[in-house]
């Protein structure tokens, strides 16, 4: 709203005429902004089109006869669809279990004044400080019989205390009145969560399920460390079995987009699988943006 | 808290206050339920695992357990400290991300004045989605379009053959590694890094600008001296809180970008911490000692930084 009051304003005491500067920044914008599309245009292009197009001229902007056979033998592999499905495995568990954590820590934490809060507080934010780090954590799900299941990645990444902060923080902004009505109606602590603060929470909700669903759908490096099997890694460590692995397997051979013959065309189904990763956070996006713009973020960024 | 009357013994008033204390605790045990759950979890995948880095001093032995396994003492520290690979990996991590702070810092906040003075409503939307996007990508996804467009065939080179100009070998070369670092985490989160900032612009006071007008300042005149001067708090602050991170940050990167050709150059502590505990024999022992030194170090940069910063006048790391 702020900004807004502020635009008009500043529109009344800037001339409209366009100056050099303006040029001149609208030409920076553009480049950089160029430097970021380009990049996910060929990759975009280099899936679609066919071997023969891509060797003739990498700088692909526009397949002339577009294929779909690279994401054909994407799919015919199967690693893909194993690795999209664990995803959603993890998200379906992950993303509620998460929410549940946050929820009812942050809304704990929230409360004005209990016994023992400020050491409770203490010992939430010791762990953002000091962490034991990859190796115990491994040791500690393997004492937990959880390595090997993909259980050990849905609760190694199922709460963050950076966003119970975040969604505390919220929680403190809303009228305490509220819940003492509540209170007084003879509620619950749980039921003022579900039934009062929470409907009032949405944005703050929907903001932190997407910061989850995020992680959750980028995370690779717990899945990499706890789980053994092929078939039980989510997408982001098969896509990078597909790209950074083969790279560094293939730096020794010669011809990188030619292994397989013919019908295969390596570098185009690489493309493919990126491709089929981003688009639902592409699809995302948007609501995403709409979030972290409206400034609930700003305060979380900060910190 | 004091009772208004003068109790005679003191025993009485301790044994009052404790049951008070009791009576408090009954009265907000429906608070308690709610932390439950996040500290059971806080409990199993935190602190368990920092009391596992006891480990550092055990020798382990995969049977005994991390409780069980027997003590040594300050043995694997001696080891480690002896490591070559460990000291170069600890100055290898310092130095790549003591450039990268200080060459990628500045772009954030270029892009966000830039974006600031660019009056297409429109068209900033559309460019502030675009900066943004890669943020929100992992840095697998990231290489693999990296990794791409850099290729010795890929966009990038062509684009460089096609102008006459000779082509670069950008990710397989060792002395190309930190400038291909810095580039990409610049491509990657410059937008993201501008939020900050663009919320900090947009909360100076429109007099100050009016004032410089009716002075006769120039737009670039504005952007340096008021633009920049009140956001410099939160740049100051910004920069503190990156210097916490100098020890732990751009694994995900480093590691996804690496390959055989840079090897050498890429091992910072934590790929060093992958290797001895995922990749060489493991003992696990000595892995912990490596996690312990490098948590001890991440605890004192980032208490340091939040130090710093609350002395700077901001929020510090925890309001």
């Amino acid at each position: 709203m702020s900004t807004l009051a502020r635009k008009t304003k500043k529109a009344k005491f800037s001339t409209n005429r366009i100056t050099a500067l303006d040029i001149f920044i609208f030409i920076v914008l553009t480049l950089g902004a160029l430097a970021i599309l380009i990049p996910f245009w060929n990759v975009i292009m280099i899936s679609f089109a066919t071997q023969r197009e891509y060797a003739e001229n990498p700088l692909l902007m526009w397949p002339k006869e577009p294929t779909l056979n690279s994401y054909k033998a994407l799919f015919a592999d199967g690693s893909i669809g194993s690795g999209y499905w664990n995803t959603i495995k993890l998200m379906a568990v992950g993303l509620p279990l998460s929410m549940f954590l946050t929820v009812s820590m942050a809304y704990g934490l929230s409360r004005p004044k209990f016994p023992g809060k400020k050491p409770i507080f203490f010992l939430v934010l010791f762990t953002m400080i000091f962490n034991g780090g990859i190796v115990p954590l491994y040791l500690v799900m393997k004492d937990l019989h959880l390595t090997g299941s993909l259980w050990s990645v849905i609760l190694a990444g199922s709460f963050s205390v950076f966003n119970m902060i975040i969604m505390m923080n919220y929680f403190q902004g809303l009228p305490e009145s509220l819940m003492e009505s509540a209170r007084l109606d003879g509620a619950g602590e749980w039921r003022i969560l579900f039934s009062v603060v929470l409907p009032l929470a949405a944005p703050i909700m929907a903001t932190i399920a997407l910061f989850y669903g995020v992680a959750f759908w980028n995370s690779w490096y717990d899945a990499m460390v706890f789980l053994r099997k092929a078939d039980q890694l989510p997408l982001q460590n098969v896509l990078r079995a597909i790209i950074v692995e083969s790279q560094t397997n293939a730096s020794n051979a010669t011809t990188i987009g030619q292994g397989g013959g013919a019908e295969s065309f390596s570098t185009g189904m690489k493309m493919a699988a990126v491709f089929v990763t981003i688009v639902p956070i592409m699809a995302f996006f948007p609501m995403l943006q709409k979030h972290f713009a409206k400034g609930v973020l700003t305060g979380a960024i900060k910190t | 808290m004091k009772p208004a009357t003068i109790s005679p013994g003191s025993s009485k008033g301790e044994e009052s206050k404790f049951k008070r204390m009791f009576v408090d605790i009954w009265k907000y045990r429906m608070t308690y339920t709610l932390l439950i759950p996040g500290l059971i979890w806080l409990i199993l995948f935190a602190y368990m695992p920092m009391a596992g880095l006891s480990l550092a001093f055990k020798h382990f032995r995969a049977n005994d357990g991390i409780w069980g396994s027997e003590f040594i003492g300050l043995e694997n520290f001696e080891y480690l400290f002896r490591d070559p690979a460990f000291a170069a990996a600890v100055w290898r991590t310092l130095y790549v991300n003591i450039i990268k702070l200080f060459i990628t810092f500045p772009f954030p906040i270029l892009l966000a004045l830039l974006l600031n003075e660019l009056r297409m409503r429109r068209y900033k939307k559309v460019l502030q989605t675009a900066f943004t996007f890669p943020h929100f990508l992992s840095w697998i996804i990231v290489s693999g379009i990296i990794i791409n467009v850099l290729a010795y065939d890929g966009f990038v080179n062509s684009l460089l053959s096609l102008v006459g100009l000779p082509t670069v070998n950008f990710l397989g070369s060792e002395q190309n590694f930190y400038p291909m670092i810095i580039l990409t985490d610049i491509w990657k989160s410059t937008g993201w890094g501008a939020i900050v900032f663009m919320a900090a612009i947009s909360g100076i006071d429109q007099e100050q600008y009016e004032a410089a007008q009716i002075d006769g300042a120039t737009r670039i005149q504005q952007m340096f001296r008021v633009t920049l001067p009140n956001i410099m708090p939160t740049v100051t602050i910004m920069f503190i809180l990156s210097v916490g991170g100098l020890m732990s940050s751009g694994f995900d990167q480093i590691f996804n970008l690496a390959n055989a050709a840079t090897q050498n150059v890429s091992q910072v502590l934590d790929v060093y911490i992958y290797r001895v505990t995922f990749q060489s024999s493991s003992d696990f022992g000595f892995s912990s000692a490596v996690s312990l030194f490098r948590s001890i170090v991440n605890m004192v940069l980032l208490l340091l930084a939040d130090r710093a910063a609350k002395w700077m006048g901001g929020d510090g790391l925890f309001r």
